[in-house]
């Protein structure tokens, strides 16, 4: 389809181009109300082309919004569709991002949760190890009372029943945070998905600009291309491809290092 | 010692503050954005600040910028941890008067010896 409309708007050149030749050609013998004919005829092809152009970026358009199933009101009331439910091929995009989002976090927090229930039990562990060994060396120099030594025989009987529970639990933490690290299978599949939508996307929004760029050659439209540099102060977020843009620092060594240049 | 964590993912708070934790600071407060952030640094009970950069609403170099301009609280220290590593941002954090620079992933060692290093300063300066 591109190359017929291409070849169309080839066409329209070509009319130009023969129509300035007689153009030229009319006014040097002073035919001039020939002249005024073929500047008709070429304003007349213009217009012509130009509504063929607009018919196909309409079209083209068209094509997009219903692959996307973009929620249009206006395409909606036309087929008919009252079920708004459906939704469209972004919004799901956008709920499938929002749900790694959700994945994402939940593992984190959970992951800290065991975090959090487990240091202080094996803090617990330490300390305790810690006096009895105290003990334990003063009975290994034979430095204990009777009494001390009946002492130390019931806290290491205490603290192998400790040692044993804090083993499991510490052992069903680190499982939990084990099978929280399936999220990466979850999110990764989701971001598969919608990164195949957006190279969609991107294709025909490629197709579309270059349909609109036609309508533009025959308009005499001229866009300014603003090439807006997203601002510093906002912020960037994470550099990906760090390595291919040397304004980009890789590690904090070189962080230190430019800081360090700076007199810090 | 007192310390307000700004980021506006509550994970990246919550690692922050368990980090923290376990170098010895349990007295920590948190906030969302610059924004949040500030009337918390008014009432002028924080010794210490770690701030993200990017955040919706109020950014760091922005907070870093509305603390250093204010005559009560331009004396705090302000560590930046931050996903941002353009070496224009990190000059521009340096101008505004930034204390320290953390780039995330960090680790647990990264961030202690920057809290360390900054205290250091402090004492040495005292």
């Amino acid at each position: 389809m591109s190359s017929e409309n291409e070849s169309k708007l080839g066409e329209f050149e070509s009319v130009v181009k023969d129509g300035a030749v007689d153009l030229l050609n009319k006014i040097e013998v002073g035919d001039f109300s020939g002249a005024i004919k073929v500047i008709q005829e070429l304003s007349d092809a213009r217009h012509k082309s130009f509504y063929n152009e607009v018919g196909c970026l309409t079209r083209s358009l068209h094509d997009a919004i219903r692959d996307f199933q973009i929620d249009s009101v206006d395409m909606m009331v036309k087929s008919g569709v009252s079920d708004v439910e459906a939704g469209s091929r972004i919004t799901d995009a956008s709920d499938r991002l929002n749900y790694v989002i959700e994945m994402t976090s939940s593992a984190a927090n959970k992951t800290m949760d065991m975090v959090d229930s487990s240091v202080p039990v094996a803090s617990e562990l330490q300390s305790q190890a810690r006096e009895l060994h105290k003990d334990w060396n003063r009975l290994i120099q034979r430095d204990l009372t009777p009494q001390e030594f009946r002492d130390l025989y019931k806290r290491i009987d205490a603290f192998l029943k400790y040692t044993d529970e804090s083993a499991t639990t510490l052992h069903n933490n680190l499982n939990t945070i084990l099978l929280e690290q399936g999220y990466q299978d979850l999110t990764g599949q989701v971001i598969t998905r919608v990164n195949e939508l957006i190279r969609d996307v991107e294709e025909r929004l490629v197709h579309l600009v270059s349909v609109a760029g036609r309508v533009d050659s025959i308009s005499g439209i001229e866009h300014e291309s603003e090439n807006k540099e997203r601002d510093d102060d906002r912020g960037h977020g994470p550099a990906i491809n760090k390595n291919d843009n040397p304004e980009v620092l890789n590690n904090q060594d070189e962080v230190d290092d430019l800081l360090s240049s700076l007199g810090f | 010692m007192k310390i307000l964590i700004v980021d506006d993912f509550s994970t990246m708070r919550r690692i922050i503050k368990n980090l923290l934790r376990d170098l010895g600071f349990t007295n920590t407060v948190e906030a969302d954005d610059g924004t949040t952030a500030l009337p918390i640094l008014q009432t002028g009970t924080i010794d210490f600040l770690v701030t993200d950069w990017n955040m919706p609403g109020m950014t760091g170099i922005e907070l870093l910028r509305a603390v250093r301009a204010d005559e009560k609280l331009k004396t705090i220290p302000v560590l930046m941890v931050t996903a941002e590593a353009k070496r224009d941002q990190i000059i521009a954090a340096a101008q505004a008067g930034v204390n320290g620079y953390v780039v995330k992933p960090f680790t647990a060692v990264a961030l202690k010896e920057k809290i360390e290093k900054i205290f250091e300063r402090i004492d040495s300066a005292k």
